[in-house]
């Protein structure tokens, strides 16, 4: 854990490959470094790998632009077409795949390295607050049950209570709004009140901190099923699953691959599936790769968009409900 | 409702409060929910016997969503460990205080990774920009982009 860049250096090391976790996606700009004039003071910036300050910048603009939501209204599809015009026709076709199988709308997040954990929270609790009228206090009440069947997990994983029962509680008490009303806005939950709060560093945090435990539980309790496919994803080393869940899980904004997406189906019992939008389809289609390891067969399962190193949600819906 | 950090700190200090500090860490001030004051000593065989440090943090409201800022008090009562990984101004190169934080830490686990960090030194130095770092260095040193090594503690 020391300073490794000017020993590398002075070695003549290569750096190291590092991912970008900057999480944009490759059709919007990316920044260009136009020289140290924004940061003429720091004068390790002179030092650091085109990579590192491409970083660096995303991490700039994320603080700069405090207003670009944690997770954005519901946009028509044709928007995100739109920022594609100018780029690789293969990406238009993927598009216009998703949107020929009935796919019109797409609910954005911030490129922070939790969009995965939060668009899946998000399309968790729209699903629930969706379910049919008859249906939806039994819905509700399942997943409370669901999320409180699953801290002796979390206690089992070796979290102590005081580090994950306020994650819980304000994850669950956006659950119950949705047939009680809350204490502080007198109403049910609504799909503006949903967005507010996910919307809201404070609330939608936390919920993405408690999917990760939720994550980390799964595979620290049940390592065997996870441990041959525990990799640094920098590296490309196998990990031991306790060290791979404080790296690469629990520590915020790092993203989600396959197996936290897994272990997260199974730890929520749900089911989702991801959409690739990669630009590498030949025929222009949409692989959609299933995370089934939830139980609630029979309820249309949430779909996310993954677009290189980024989750968004995907509807078929394509605006807001009015309400 | 309180900020979360609130909520979480209250919880802490009253766990400290009811199960005491580990061993050799002990708790200096927590009269507010912005900034702690701990001593950390090594106990057993080290680099270290017979030496006290005291470590600040810093809380933002977000904590512990966000990393505290950490950091070995130097004043006049007070200095910096002579360590690898420790500036002489007192900033610490951690990877779980910077890009590994994870709110799974809480300020007694910070303090007790420390303590080891500390236990498991072989020889006493400082890091090797430790002056060129010193000179520049912000106040606060979560505003570092310290770079890790993969775990050489």
């Amino acid at each position: 854990m020391q300073p490794t860049m000017d020993r590398r250096e002075r070695e003549g090391l290569p750096q190291a490959p590092r991912l970008v976790s900057g999480d944009l996606p490759p059709e919007e700009p990316i920044p260009s470094y136009t020289g140290p004039s924004f940061v003429t003071d720091d004068p390790e910036l002179s030092r650091l790998t085109p990579a590192e300050l491409y970083e660096l910048n995303q991490g700039m603009l994320n603080d700069a632009v405090p207003d670009r939501p944690l997770i954005d209204q519901l946009k028509h599809i044709a928007v995100l077409r739109s920022e594609y015009e100018h780029g690789t026709p293969a990406f238009l076709q993927q598009i216009d795949y998703l949107r020929s199988q009935g796919y019109n709308g797409i609910r954005r997040t911030r490129g922070d390295g939790d969009c995965f954990y939060r668009s899946l929270a998000f399309a968790f609790v729209e699903r629930l607050m969706n379910s049919e009228e008859e249906e939806l206090e039994f819905s509700v009440m399942s997943a409370i049950s669901t999320l409180e069947s699953v801290l002796p997990m979390l206690e089992a994983a070796g979290f102590q209570k005081l580090v994950y029962e306020d994650f819980y509680e304000t994850f669950v008490s956006i659950i119950k709004q949705i047939v009680e009303p809350d204490r502080l806005d007198h109403s049910n939950l609504t799909p503006a009140l949903l967005l507010e709060a996910f919307q809201s560093p404070e609330v939608s945090n936390s919920v993405v901190v408690f999917l990760r435990l939720l994550t980390s539980a799964q595979i620290r309790t049940d390592p065997d099923s996870y441990a041959d496919f525990l990799f640094n994803p920098e590296l490309g080393e196998p990990m031991a699953p306790r060290e791979f869940c404080e790296s690469f899980v629990e520590a915020v904004g790092k993203e989600a691959d396959h197996v936290q997406m897994t272990a997260l189906s199974r730890a929520l019992n749900v089911n989702f599936s991801v959409a690739y939008l990669d630009g590498r389809s030949k025929d222009g289609t949409v692989d959609f790769v299933q995370f089934d390891s939830g139980n609630d067969y029979g309820s249309e399962p949430m779909v996310l968009l993954y677009r290189p190193g980024h989750y968004d949600i995907l509807e078929r819906r394509s605006q807001e409900p009015l309400e | 409702m309180a900020s979360i950090s609130a909520r979480r700190l209250r919880k802490e200090l009253s766990e400290i409060h009811v199960e005491g500090c580990p061993v050799g860490i002990n708790l200096l001030s927590a009269d507010n929910f912005e900034q702690w004051l701990l001593s950390l000593e090594v106990m057993g065989e080290s680099q270290y016997p017979g030496e006290v440090f005291a470590l600040k943090f810093r809380f933002d409201p977000n904590y512990p969503i966000s990393s505290p800022a950490v950091q070995f008090v130097v004043d006049g009562k007070y200095t910096s460990p002579v360590h690898p990984h420790v500036y002489s101004n007192g900033h610490i190169c951690a990877s779980i205080l910077g890009n590994e934080w994870s709110p799974v830490l809480s300020v007694i686990g910070i303090c007790v990774t420390l303590q080891s960090m500390l236990a498991s030194c072989k020889k006493k130095e400082r890091p090797q920009d430790n002056d060129r770092y010193v000179l520049h260095a912000p106040d606060n040193p979560k505003k570092t982009r310290f770079h890790y090594d993969v775990d050489t503690v």
